[in-house]
């Protein structure tokens, strides 16, 4: 199965969110990393076929996933970014209303919802209404509704906003197991939910792919740009004025600062391990970022 | 079916749309038909005879009355009937309780075709039916037939009638039968032309329910998953359609049939068979009272409909509910604050809007030309607005499941 990206391209007026961009997906955890506005959602909406592009396709195993029409939609899941629902249906009663849009017939969806609640963590609020949720949970419902006819493609936009650390670890885990031999694509600004998942990131700014790789290659990229420096901590304001700092740490009464840089920043600093962090900064800047 | 099953239980169990229903059930069943047949319209007047909250809470025992006394007056509407209904009447003390009891619903256009009760001034017959020599009161159907040709020519020449939509007045006429059949009629009177009309008091309730019932998606956010479920597209437009429709005829139904469902209670089924002449005295339609309530209760039926249809589309044109909202609701009581500024033919059109035309057209003789043919007015009053709902469906639908622009 590939997921094929052909020069996609939308424009919005004269603003462009997404610039000519390609790529091929096969099975595995793809990471979309970009600052907000840099054409995520966009890009994620063109993939599930809701938004027509401007210039360009997708195509799955070859075939435009707009003229598959319902057939690809039978293989595809999605999050979207604002996660609608009913406020007055309980989290059973969402699901299985979205089952029966995904056509699965109904004693596989009543199987499939009690799984699903069971898998994140909603069995206990299954008959309670979504709108009595935190936004933690209303994020699960939202995931558990993407899972429901065991997708092909799932793309999942901003998953784990709203969820708390055990939430997000317990999402993590789900997706990695869930992977296999299908598509998943995860956008996000917080670098460490696909660093410890995603095979491949990309990272996109102003509607364009501007890195990818795996997560290790990213951050391979910025080996000998990643710098530490022990400055006392009265400068070390100017420091950040002046460079990407990727990390502030407090070591007695100097401040040793991760520096993102070309060049050494100082004479004094060290060259260190890169990680997707820096990656992404090197890329976007501390402020940008 | 089950797609349709959930859609059609998601839109029930919305707390607006319970709201709605139980508002327009207040307006149109409990504040229009039942406190009009048990207060103000039948019960029994008051001290205050200008204001009729002053009136008795006795409608249904009323009703009784009214209609037994109707009763002494014979089957059949002669010259006899009206000389004694008149000659009885004028034996009454003026402000007696008992003047009450007499019906001039058919008197009100029937006393007009006499001369002899034309007030010279104000053209009015009540101050001189006291006083009118009853023996005059003659040659009823001939005043009739006379008065009817009269109106006739005045509406040939206001209306533009052709001979042929003349000849064809004069034939569905010709089929009523007389003599008339006389009862109590104030009952029709009040069906006829008061409760059935105000079916169209619906709309707002229907344009508030169905609405949002596409724009209502984009604004619970919820758009963008339906559209990428494997029947988020056209399947989910055909049953949102469907179950919009089911709704409009479930609100209909209730609405309607708990009107007739008053009515069986507090008029009963007496006088079904008169002909609707002894409502409104011009008119020409051949039908008796059920057969105009059947007419007036499809007029609303197909109405309602046809406005589902409507809203349907707006809803689905917009992504804002309140656009949604402003525009269904525009579509029919816009027309109406300009229509004195829009040309003839204009006016005339927007009568064919649904829920915007008016039942009792029945009773008039207005005349519509479509290539070369004249169509009498409450035909095409019946079939246009529900055809123009039914023409915006397949736009709905269009309009759903295409994909996003911007």
């Amino acid at each position: 199965m590939e997921l094929s990206i052909d020069r996609l391209t939308k424009h919005f007026g004269r603003k462009i969110a997404v610039d000519c961009v390609s790529a091929a997906l096969t099975p595995g955890v793809y990471g979309l990393l970009g600052a907000n506005g840099a054409g995520k959602t966009t890009l994620m909406r063109m993939l599930c076929a809701i938004l027509e592009p401007t210039s360009g396709e997708v195509r799955l195993d070859g075939k435009d996933v707009v003229t598959m029409g319902e057939a690809y939609r039978d293989v595809l899941g999605y999050l979207p970014q604002d996660f609608g629902y009913y406020p007055s249906y309980t989290a059973a009663e969402f699901l299985s209303y979205i089952a029966a849009l995904k056509g699965i017939p109904r004693d596989a969806a009543g199987k499939k919802v009690q799984k699903l609640l069971h898998m994140l963590d909603l069995e206990a609020v299954a008959d309670k209404k979504i709108k009595t949720f935190s936004g933690g949970m209303k994020q699960r419902v939202g995931i558990a509704q993407a899972l429901l006819n065991d997708p092909q493609v799932l793309i999942l936009d901003e998953p784990t906003s709203g969820l708390d650390p055990k939430e997000r670890v317990r999402l993590r885990n789900l997706l990695s197991e869930y992977a296999g031999n299908k598509i998943v694509i995860l956008s996000t600004h917080i670098v460490s939910d696909v660093e410890a998942i995603a095979d491949q990131v990309f990272i996109m700014n102003a509607g364009r792919f501007i890195a990818h790789g795996t997560v290790q290659e990213l951050a391979q990229q910025v080996r000998g740009k990643v710098w530490e420096l022990t400055v006392p901590r009265e400068k070390a304001r100017l420091w950040q004025e002046d460079f990407t700092v990727a990390n502030y740490r407090h070591e007695g009464e100097d401040v040793v600062l991760r520096i993102i840089s070309e060049e050494a920043p100082d004479p004094a600093a060290t060259a260190c391990e890169p990680i997707l962090d820096d990656a992404y900064l090197y890329h976007f800047g501390a402020k940008e970022a | 079916m089950e797609l349709f099953a959930l859609e059609h239980k998601r839109l029930w169990r919305t707390p607006r749309v319970l709201i709605c229903v139980a508002l327009c059930f207040f307006y149109c069943i409990i504040y229009t038909t039942l406190i009009s047949f048990q207060w103000t319209y039948f019960g029994s007047e008051g001290e205050d005879s200008t204001n009729l909250y002053s009136n008795h809470l006795d409608g249904y025992s009323m009703i009784r009355t009214y209609k037994a006394r109707s009763d002494t007056y014979g089957d059949y509407w002669t010259d006899e009937t009206l000389q004694k209904l008149v000659k009885d009447f004028q034996t009454i003390e003026p402000h007696s309780p008992l003047s009450s009891m007499y019906d001039w619903t058919v008197g009100s256009s029937a006393l007009k075709l006499y001369e002899e009760l034309q007030d010279p001034e104000n053209q009015k017959y009540q101050p001189l039916i006291r006083y009118v020599d009853t023996t005059k009161l003659t040659d009823f159907y001939q005043r009739r037939a006379d008065d009817l040709n009269v109106n006739i020519v005045m509406n040939q020449q206001n209306l533009l009638l052709t001979d042929e939509d003349v000849e064809t007045l004069r034939e569905m006429d010709s089929r009523i039968k007389t003599p008339w059949r006389y009862e109590w009629t104030r009952g029709w009177e009040k069906m006829l032309t008061g409760s059935l009309p105000l079916l169209s008091r619906m709309a707002p309730y229907l344009a508030i329910v169905l609405g949002f019932l596409f724009s209502g998606e984009w604004h619970n956010s919820t758009a963008p998953l339906l559209h990428t479920t494997r029947y988020g597209w056209k399947k989910l437009a055909r049953v949102k359609v469907l179950s919009g429709f089911a709704f409009a005829v479930e609100l209909y139904l209730l609405i309607a049939g708990g009107t007739v469902l008053l009515q069986l209670i507090y008029l009963g089924t007496d006088g079904w068979d008169m002909p609707i002449q002894m409502i409104k005295i011009h008119a020409v339609a051949p039908w008796n009272m059920l057969q105009a309530e059947l007419y007036e209760l499809a007029f609303a039926f197909l109405g309602v409909v046809g406005y589902a249809g409507i809203v349907m589309l707006m809803s689905a044109l917009v992504k804002s509910n309140v656009l949604s909202l402003v525009f269904s609701l525009a579509f029919i009581y816009v027309p109406g604050l300009f229509i004195s500024y829009l040309p003839i033919w204009l006016q005339d059109a927007s009568q064919f809007l649904p829920m915007v035309g008016s039942p009792t057209d029945i009773f008039r003789m207005n005349f519509f030309h479509i290539f070369g043919k004249g169509i009498w007015l409450p035909w095409m009053s019946i079939t246009i607005p529900v055809l123009l709902g039914l023409a915006c469906v397949p736009f709905a639908i269009l309009k759903w499941s295409r994909r996003e622009r911007v």
